[in-house]
This record gives C-alpha cells, structure tokens and sequence, in this order.
C-alpha cells in the first residue's frame, strides 16, 4: 500500500499541469536544491548555499528565526481575529466578548494572538541583546542594525496599538497614559497627540487610527524592513559567526 | 559530484522500510493529519454560531386588520399576507428570478416584479416572466394571543390555509 | 605572461563545493591574503528545516500557552473611571516606572529618544568595533575618570531618589572596579571573562540590567497610586 501510494505522489509529480507550476521538479542532486531557493519568488531572498557554522544553535540561538515566527504567527490570528472586530465603540468590546464565548475557537484564536504578541517583544529584545553581545553589529553589518532598530520600533508600535483594540478599561487607560507621554513632546507635543489620536481625546476617532496602523500601516512596514533585513544579511556576507571571512560576498 | 543523500532502495519485501522512510512517512502523516483538524477547526470559525440579524419569525398582527379577499404586502419583511374567503396564508414577496421585491397590482389582480417582468397571480403561481419558480407559501399559524405568524425561514409544499 | 614561469600553483579545492575565486600574483608583492576555506551547506534543506524545527516548537509552546491561560479581559472602556493603577502594557512599565520620579519630558521623551539614538550609533563607534578590553589601557586615568561619572551619576540619581536604578547601578560600578583589580594573568573563572570586556559592554550590560529591574519592579511591586507593595504581601 505504501509503494502505490508512492507511485501515486510519482504520478502527480510527472502529471503536466503540476509540472507547469512547480518547474524545477524535484530531486536529490544539489541542482534541484539550489533550484529550490533560487526559482521560488519569495525563497530566493536567500542565498543557494549557508556557512555551517552559523548554523550552530549557541551561534545565534535561532532569536530571529523565532521572532519572525512569532510575526507569522501574529499574521495568521490577526487576519482571522478581523473577521469577528468591528473598530467601533462600544461594538469593539462587545465583539471581544463574542470571540470569547460564541465564536468557535474565537478564545484559542484571541489568547494565542495575546501570548504570541509578548513573545514577539521578548524575543525581539532578547534577539538584539544576542547581536550585540556577539558583536555581528560591525562593520559591514551597521545598516542592517539600524534596520533592526526601526523594526524594534515597529514591534512595540504594533503591541502599543494593537493593545487599545479590545476597549476594555486596561487598554483604553494604558493608551490615554501613553497619548499624554507622546504630549510631552517639546514645541510639538499636542500635535502630535492630536494627529494620533485624531482628535483631542481617546475616543472612536482613536480607535480607527489606532486600528487601520494595526492592521495595514504597521504591518506593511513590518513587512518591507524584515525584507530588507533579510536581504542585508545576505549581501553582508551572511550571518556573522565570530570570523573575518564572513566579510561582504556576491553569494 | 552530486551529493546523493538518496535512502537506500528499499528492498523487495514491503514490510522493509528505512529509518529515514519511516520518518518521513511518520512526518507526512503527521502533518496531514493536522493539516485535516486545522481545516475542520477553521470552517467551524468561519461560520459564525450568532447571527445579528432580524428573526425569521414576522408578526403579522391580528386577522382583523386584513381586509377580506385582500393581498397586503409588508415592504419591511417581503411578505404578502393574502385573506380568501376560505382563510389566510403568506407568500414571498422575493421575487424567485433574482431577488427583486414584487408589488401587488389590485386593478390587474397580479403580483408583478418590475425588474424582469415576472408576473404572479394571487396564488403564487407564475403567469409570465423569466421567474423560474413560483412565489414560495410561507408557514402561517395563530400565536396564544391570536396574532398571526408568519416564518419566512420555512416554506410549506401543501397549500395549508389558516382559517380563523 | 612574458616570463617563464617559476612558481607552481597547486590548488586543492573541490570547486563545485565551495566556489573560490583565484587570484595569480605575478610579481613579488607585499600584501598578504588570508584565506580561510569555509564549509558551505545547501540553504534547502539545511537551514529550512532547522528554522522550520524551532519555530515550530516555538508555535506548539505557544499554543499550549493559548490553551492553557486566556488574555486578560476587563469591563467595557470607561472615560469616567479611571482603575487604580493604570498601568502600562508591561514593555512600557519601565518607562512608567521612571515617570515616578521624572517629569513626562525626561523619562518619556528624553530618555526613549536618548536609548534609541545610543542604539542607533552604536556601530559607527570605533570604540566598538575595537572591542578591546576596557582596563588595558591607561588604567590610571581610566579609573579615575570612572569614578568621577559614578559618583556624578549616583548622586543625580539619590537626589531624586531613583533608588531602584541606583542599587543597580552601584553593583554594575562594583562589576566593573573587580575587573578593573583583576590581573588579566591569573585571573580565572568569571573574574577572567569579565577583564576583557569593552566599555560597551558594561554600558549594554548595565542597561539590560535597568530595563529588567525596571519593567519587574513596575509589574510586581507596584500597586494602587503607584505605591510599593510586596507581591507576596499585598499592599504595604
């Protein structure tokens, strides 16, 4: 039984319409693993070939590897969690209370965005300590550490408004103390409270805001600067393993 | 030199498999059968438990209000409630080609839909139009309090009319 | 090339392995080139699969955590309510924390803008990218240069009565004069480690140290007006 079910993957994987999607078919050869990588549009971000070095868990202890999962993670709940939320006063809560007790699966969906969420701020601390401690933040790597610090912002920008969205008393307090911090501005303050929360106070106007950066603004960003991350890493010279010869490379 | 990390080919007996085979065949698995209880838990997500809309269930008021051998559309909830001599019963006001609300013309004694010209008569019955069904009878009962009830979510086949 | 030639070139690579680039020096020249040969692996499979491995444990440990432990929830946001105490989500309690004793422009504008510039420039410091161990040199003057900006630093902070960054302070000062004594010949142990290490790190090391003590102090031993409290007591 297991040999026809192996004919049967065979005779899909030879059939001509899925050989006109996947390409480069399959194989064991280091041609169809480089073909793998390098034929994909969104998996040639990477290079064909990797240092094993750099591959050792005590390099890097894999924290920006994990990071980006928590993001992917955060992605998948998000988009389903929006189907149930509508970005309304008082509706918001109310549909918070909805995904608790009357959708399916809407407490599993709500609890491990949450958890996911502090996660992803933890390990993206946890994730520069590492670079900095073992110094991959030299040169030719100094723009992909500035890159790394916008996406530091980005992430607690994401939690910040992201927190506001249940309209429940934690988060509506938590986010009128930080709008008034944003106020203490110099010269530009109050403006810039005001663009924030489209108005003067905490209120539906804020809400949207708060709601479209959530979900579009900031996870457009998210997704450009990982890009460029990621690519970074590559052109620099791969991930750094405590070594010269990981110098800049045309890989 | 390719790197030929190919298993070993298995050997004749089927009951023979690699380590490497039964792993990969352990993790395929695995991985179909989650992939199976992820797609059974995401369609019970995606169709919502409560629906925020109005009930199916109309109140139509008492019988006295409906004038005998009289056809009463109510715009509100797309019902025809009809009084014969014999007694009272509901129809659709859906049109059944595509979803237009039909009017009552008393001077034709019809019920026309002005979007493709389908025309009903006071049965429900088409005369003319690309309607491919005709109007649908509705539930119909007397509530405790004399009211009648009409449930636009259950059609009836039988002509059952309510007699008061 | 116009000369015959007198060298003989022996290139032991497996070049479909690891590609290398070579380069005939005909003339005798100053320049050396180091070179070390590296181990290359296939991106598919090799880091796929163990970037695929760890996020996945990490998605089934989060997983349980979802099934196990529901987010908080509160009642229905009130403008006229304010709860006793508000508090931040808990990556800003630090921040929070040193609003008790800061005025909103200096622990919520100054010093944010000032972290994330100190984050930004980090690389485009030589003192970094040296990384040389800070009490090598100059020892002396060092030192003394040292113990000016401690004692600055911690009377600052006694005089608004930061003690929760002071303490933490005062041991990463206390760290850093024990490397400072340690003879980096018989050192062993941490003691050994610690000789070495840049002023960088201690400067990082000392702000990971605040952040945490900050952000625990913050969520724990914070109560209603933001009065201290033991967690394990209840309020004071």
């Amino acid at each position: 039984m297991a040999n026809t079910l192996d004919q049967l993957v065979d005779q899909v994987r030879e059939n001509r319409i899925w050989r006109s999607i996947f390409r480069s078919g399959t194989g064991e050869s280091n041609l169809h693993k480089s073909l793998f990588v390098q034929q994909n549009v969104f998996l040639h971000l990477f290079s064909i070939k990797a240092r094993k070095r750099t591959l050792e868990f005590s390099a890097t202890w894999y924290l920006g590897a994990l990071t980006f999962g928590t993001f992917m993670i955060l992605v998948i709940t998000g988009v389903l969690l929006m189907l149930y939320y509508h970005p309304s006063v008082p509706q918001a809560y109310a549909d918070m209370k909805d995904l608790q007790y009357v959708v399916s699966s809407g407490v599993f969906l709500r609890n491990l965005h949450r958890w996911s969420a502090h996660a992803m701020v933890f390990l993206v601390f946890a994730h520069m300590f590492k670079v900095f401690y073992r110094g991959a933040y030299r040169t030719p790597r100094e723009f992909n550490w500035i890159i790394g610090v916008v996406l530091l912002l980005v992430t607690l920008l994401l939690s910040y408004t992201g927190y506001l969205l249940p309209w429940d008393q934690l988060a509506f307090w938590a986010v009128t103390v930080g709008s008034n911090i944003a106020s203490a501005v110099p010269l530009m303050g109050a403006k810039i409270r005001f663009l924030m929360l489209g108005g003067t106070a905490v209120n539906a106007n804020a809400l949207l805001r708060f709601y479209v950066l959530h979900c579009v603004i900031l996870p457009l960003a998210a997704i450009l600067f990982i890009a460029v991350h990621f690519w970074r890493i590559r052109k620099d010279g791969g991930i750094y393993a405590g070594d010269h010869s990981s110098e800049g490379s045309n890989q | 030199m390719p790197e030929d990390v190919k298993p070993k080919p298995s050997p004749d007996s089927p009951e023979e498999m690699s380590r490497r085979q039964f792993f990969v065949k352990l993790g395929v698995g695995s991985v179909a059968v989650a992939a199976l209880g992820t797609a059974a838990f995401s369609y019970e997500y995606l169709s919502p438990n409560v629906l925020y809309e109005p009930s199916p269930v109309v109140d139509a008021g008492k019988p006295d209000r409906y004038a005998p051998d009289s056809v009463t559309l109510d715009p509100q909830t797309a019902i025809y409630v009809v009084r014969t001599g014999e007694g009272f019963f509901a129809l659709s006001a859906i049109c059944t080609h595509l979803g237009c609300l039909t009017a009552y013309k008393p001077d034709l004694g019809i019920i026309a839909c002005p979007c493709h010209g389908s025309k009903f008569n006071k049965d429900g019955v088409k005369i003319e139009g690309p309607a491919p069904r005709p109007l649908p009878w509705l539930r119909m009962w007397l509530s405790d309090e004399g009211n009648l009830m009409v449930d636009r979510a259950n059609a009836i086949a039988i002509r059952q009319l309510v007699r008061v | 090339m116009s000369t015959p030639k007198d060298f003989l070139a022996v290139v032991d690579s497996d070049a479909r392995k690891t590609p290398r680039r070579i380069a005939f020096i005909t003339k005798r020249t100053s320049p050396q080139v180091r070179v070390k040969d590296e181990d290359r692996v296939m991106t598919y499979p090799e880091v796929f699969f163990r970037a695929t491995v760890a996020i996945e444990t990490l998605a089934i440990a989060l997983v349980i955590t979802a099934l196990l432990w529901d987010a908080p929830l509160e009642g229905l946001a009130d403008p006229m309510h304010t709860p006793n105490p508000a508090k931040a989500p808990w990556y800003f309690l630090g921040l929070q924390e040193m609003l008790h004793y800061f005025p909103p422009v200096v622990a919520g504008v100054l010093v944010p803008g000032l972290v994330v510039m100190a984050l930004i420039i980090i690389p485009y410091f030589n003192i970094n990218i040296e990384a040389e161990g800070m009490w090598v040199k100059d020892k002396a003057r060092r030192l003394r240069i040292f113990g000016i900006v401690v004692v600055l630093f911690c009377i600052f902070l006694a005089v608004f009565h930061v003690w929760v960054a002071l303490v933490p302070t005062l041991i990463m000062a206390a760290l850093m004069y024990m490397a400072a004594q340690t003879d980096p010949q018989t050192a062993t142990g941490y003691r050994r480690s610690l000789v070495s290490k840049p002023l960088s790190f201690w400067i990082m090391t000392w702000f990971l140290f605040e952040l945490v003590v900050l952000t625990v102090i913050g969520t724990f031993f914070r109560g209603p007006g933001w009065s201290w409290v033991l967690p394990w007591k209840g309020a004071l």
